[in-house]
């Protein structure tokens, strides 16, 4: 049993292998890199899946090991920080995601770089290895301290990757905005981080005494954390939001998710990866991750339902009006980990994760179709400029439309199931008692018809009516190298719902909603769901209920299903009505003054920068000030007397050995003089 | 026998203060190196003096010693007025002041 989780690193090892050979010898390799990039990713898929299965079929696993110790506490008393691996069943899953939407994106990026003749690929592939690596790492640490390493190693990964073509204008500023503002968000994450650490001592998400468990036993027993007065539910309150902070920032949450649509500036199959597997899935994993943790805490939970649903339907709304096919992307994805941080806050922790894997699917399907279409449209990424593809791309259009369909939420593609469950959670607990959730769930049923709307406004312009342009007429082909993806990805968007398909469960029978079961981790040994893994979502459902209240309501999913459906076709047949046309009309531009507004994202960049300018530089000036003038002050003026005391006192310095003699002779007189005084000599 | 000590430090005392004398008011060098002459060998007499007065050859043996140094003093003393005398074509010791401030 053990023997396939000694084998298991080795996910994440493969990735980091290639990324150094890549560095070290990727002019020399075929294809610059990618081959390398491939194969181990392509490995790492390989043993993900075959870890699942073991977990799945012969009941291996949870399996939880410190492989490295790097600073070992004192005997009894301080920290001990680690690195270890967890395979568990949301541990395993997200790895089978992230290597396989990586192993795609590689592909693609065939077609996608290597085609068109880019120059640099050496060190574009590399980053693609080692940003694997670091998300893979990531989802297997078994600790929080871990967890951040390799977090912010992926920030870096992204900054490095958005940035790729660094000689234009748009994309350093791009990656350095990603980076900072992600940073931001970062900062509290480490705070949290700290705060674990001072409270409980230990980071592990794992085992009889990680902190998930201590702070459960804290709340339990009532025990009174008196550092500065705060209660023991305060203090977890506390933890909690701070270590949001961090997923706040990576996934993109309002109001720190500016920097994602500028990170379109990136390479297309980049920007699949990080919206759909790595970067932004790390914050939603983050959470769902030491779910445990945020069960404990109402207040928490509440924050990060509101904040969810606002987030979708908030970034739905600026997705209405954007012009080109990645802008359009990149606010479908904040509004879809809206929902997914929706599904977490309402006590949907499976519609969360099942949100995340058919996001992955559908989403990275979505961004490599467009890196399809902007190839086919010689990097034409307005869809005013587009339009009739899909007679030509059929291939393309047939994948990219199971991927609308699947964002959507249209019955019976994947994003159907996962977010009417992340919808059905919510509602569910609302009505068994926790009203804030009523909020949040109004938003997100709003989200549901805007973005049906703004997907098929996409679907219509893109592939639909008469081409506009030369280029639309005649587009370039693409190869097998970006067709295989897509279509691996499209078969995924049709059927991943089968995973879980909790709207007619009714019918099926709860045993066959496969990713609850998973999740329950019926399949694995008997432990994972006591004290000593305690990551099952048998034992998150007796945390919500028993610290967060959170009943559920008892309620048929089909209505609830039928609503988020119904919506869905309301905005899918506004997009349809508007845009259908063969030469379709800017209806958008009717919204007047709206439309600026929301064009201008609702002047978020701008509040951010005022944020900067106005409010925080004064402050850095006023410290700079502090610093310059009374810090550095004292320091100058000690050594400003110093040097004018040298100035004066090295005159003595004549050069005459005369005067010299004649101190020394003064100084000896001076002395016997004083002696004579002090020894009475004469008095 | 009969000489008392007094006048041996008071001849000693003597002795020293004319090469203090020497060193500050001179400005030849070779004078220098003869003043400072002076003091070492007032500080001989006293040594002399007082091994004689307590019937103790450290004293007398230490004066040796000190003529050595001295000697040796000198050698490199004259070493050093020669080269002063190469380099500021003189031994003036106010002359050569290069190496201050």
């Amino acid at each position: 049993m053990s023997e396939i989780f000694s084998t298991a690193p080795a996910i994440v090892l493969f990735p980091l292998a290639s990324f150094l050979i890549i560095l070290a010898f990727g002019k020399w390799m075929p294809y610059r890199g990618a081959l390398a990039g491939i194969v181990a990713t392509g490995f790492s898929l390989a043993v993900s899946i075959w870890v699942a299965l073991q977990m799945a079929l012969d009941g291996a696993g949870p399996y939880q090991e410190t492989l490295y110790e790097f600073i070992a506490g004192l005997e009894g008393e301080g920290v001990t920080l680690t690195f270890g691996v967890l395979f568990d069943p949301l541990s395993v899953l997200m790895l089978i995601i992230v290597s396989l939407i990586a192993f795609l994106v590689h592909v693609f990026s065939l077609g996608y770089m290597n085609d068109e003749g880019e120059t640099g690929l050496p060190r574009y592939y590399a980053s693609l290895s080692l940003f694997t690596f670091s998300m893979l790492a990531f989802v297997v640490s078994d600790n929080l301290l871990m967890a951040f390493v390799f977090f912010e190693l992926v920030g870096l990964c992204s900054y490095l990757l958005i940035g790729f073509w660094f000689r234009r204008d748009g994309p350093p500023s791009a990656a350095k905005k990603a980076f900072l503002v992600t940073r931001f968000g970062d900062y509290f994450f480490l705070v949290g981080v700290v705060a674990v650490f001072a409270v409980f001592g230990t980071t592990a998400y794992a085992g009889e005494n990680s902190f998930i468990n201590q702070a459960a036993d804290m709340v339990g027993d009532g025990t009174e954390y008196t550092f500065l007065n705060l209660s023991s539910q305060q203090v977890i309150d506390i933890t909690a939001l701070l270590i949001l902070g961090g997923a706040i920032g990576k996934s993109a949450q309002f109001p720190l998710h500016t920097w994602l649509p500028d990170a379109m500036e990136g390479p297309t199959p980049v920007s699949a990866l990080i919206h759909a597997a790595t970067m932004v899935a790390a914050g939603v994993y983050l959470v769902a991750r030491m779910y445990g943790f945020y069960a404990l805490s109402p207040n928490v939970l509440a924050i990060l339902a509101l904040l969810g649903g606002f987030t979708a339907l908030f970034a739905a709304t600026m997705a209405l009006v954007k012009q080109e096919l990645k802008q359009v992307l990149a606010y479908s994805t904040i509004s879809q980990y809206g929902y997914m941080m929706l599904a977490l806050g309402g006590g949907g922790y499976v519609a969360a994760v099942f949100h995340l894997t058919t996001h992955a699917i559908f989403k990275a399907l979505l961004f490599l179709g467009a890196g399809a279409v902007i190839i086919a449209m010689h990097h034409e990424e307005n869809m005013w400029e587009m339009g009739g593809l899909k007679d030509k791309m059929r291939v393309t259009y047939l994948t990219f439309l199971a991927g609308s369909l699947a964002l959507a939420g249209i019955f019976p593609f994947a994003g159907f199931w996962s977010k009417d469950e992340a919808l059905f959670e919510t509602l569910e607990h609302a009505l068994g008692g926790a009203d804030v959730l009523f909020v949040a769930y109004g938003f997100g049923l709003l989200a549901v018809i805007v973005t049906a709307f703004y997907t098929f406004r996409m679907v219509f312009l893109t592939f639909h009516g008469e081409p506009r342009t030369a280029n639309a007429e005649d587009p370039h082909s693409i190869g097998w190298n970006m067709k295989f993806p897509l279509v691996v990805l499209g078969i995924g968007s049709v059927l991943a719902g089968a995973l879980n398909m909790g709207v007619i469960k009714e019918f099926i029978g709860e045993n066959n909603l496969f990713l609850a079961e998973w999740l329950d981790g019926a399949t694995i040994g008997d432990e994972y769901g006591t004290a000593e893994f305690a990551l099952s979502y048998g034992h998150y459902g007796d945390l919500l209920s028993e610290y967060a209240g959170y009943e559920a309501a008892t309620l048929s999913p089909l209505g609830p299903g039928a609503i988020a459906l119904g919506l869905a076709v309301i905005g899918l047949g506004v997009a349809w009505y508007l845009y259908r046309a063969p030469e379709p009309e800017p209806h958008m531009t009717k919204l007047g003054g709206v439309r600026t507004v929301l064009m201008n994202n609702y002047y978020q960049d701008e509040a951010q920068v005022w944020f900067a300018t106005g409010f925080t530089l004064p402050i850095a000036r006023g410290a700079n000030t502090f610093d310059q003038g009374i810090i550095d002050g004292l320091v100058d003026a000690a050594g400003g007397v110093s040097m004018y005391a040298g100035e004066r006192f090295r005159k003595i310095q004549t050069g005459i050995v005369s005067n010299y003699a004649a101190l020394l002779t003064l100084g000896l007189l001076l002395l016997l003089v004083w002696l004579g005084i002090d020894g009475g000599w004469w008095f | 026998m009969s000489v008392p000590p007094e006048y041996y430090l008071i001849l000693s005392a003597a002795v020293f203060a004319i090469g203090v004398f020497g060193i500050l008011v001179r400005r030849n060098a070779l004078m220098f190196l003869m003043s400072v002459e002076l003091m070492v060998n007032a500080a001989n007499i006293n040594l002399i003096a007082f091994a004689f007065f307590y019937g103790n050859l450290t004293g007398q043996v230490f004066a040796l010693f000190v003529i050595a140094l001295a000697a040796a003093e000198v050698a490199i003393g004259i070493g050093i007025i020669l080269l002063l005398n190469r380099n500021f074509g003189g031994i003036d010791v106010t002359e050569a002041v290069t190496m201050r401030w």
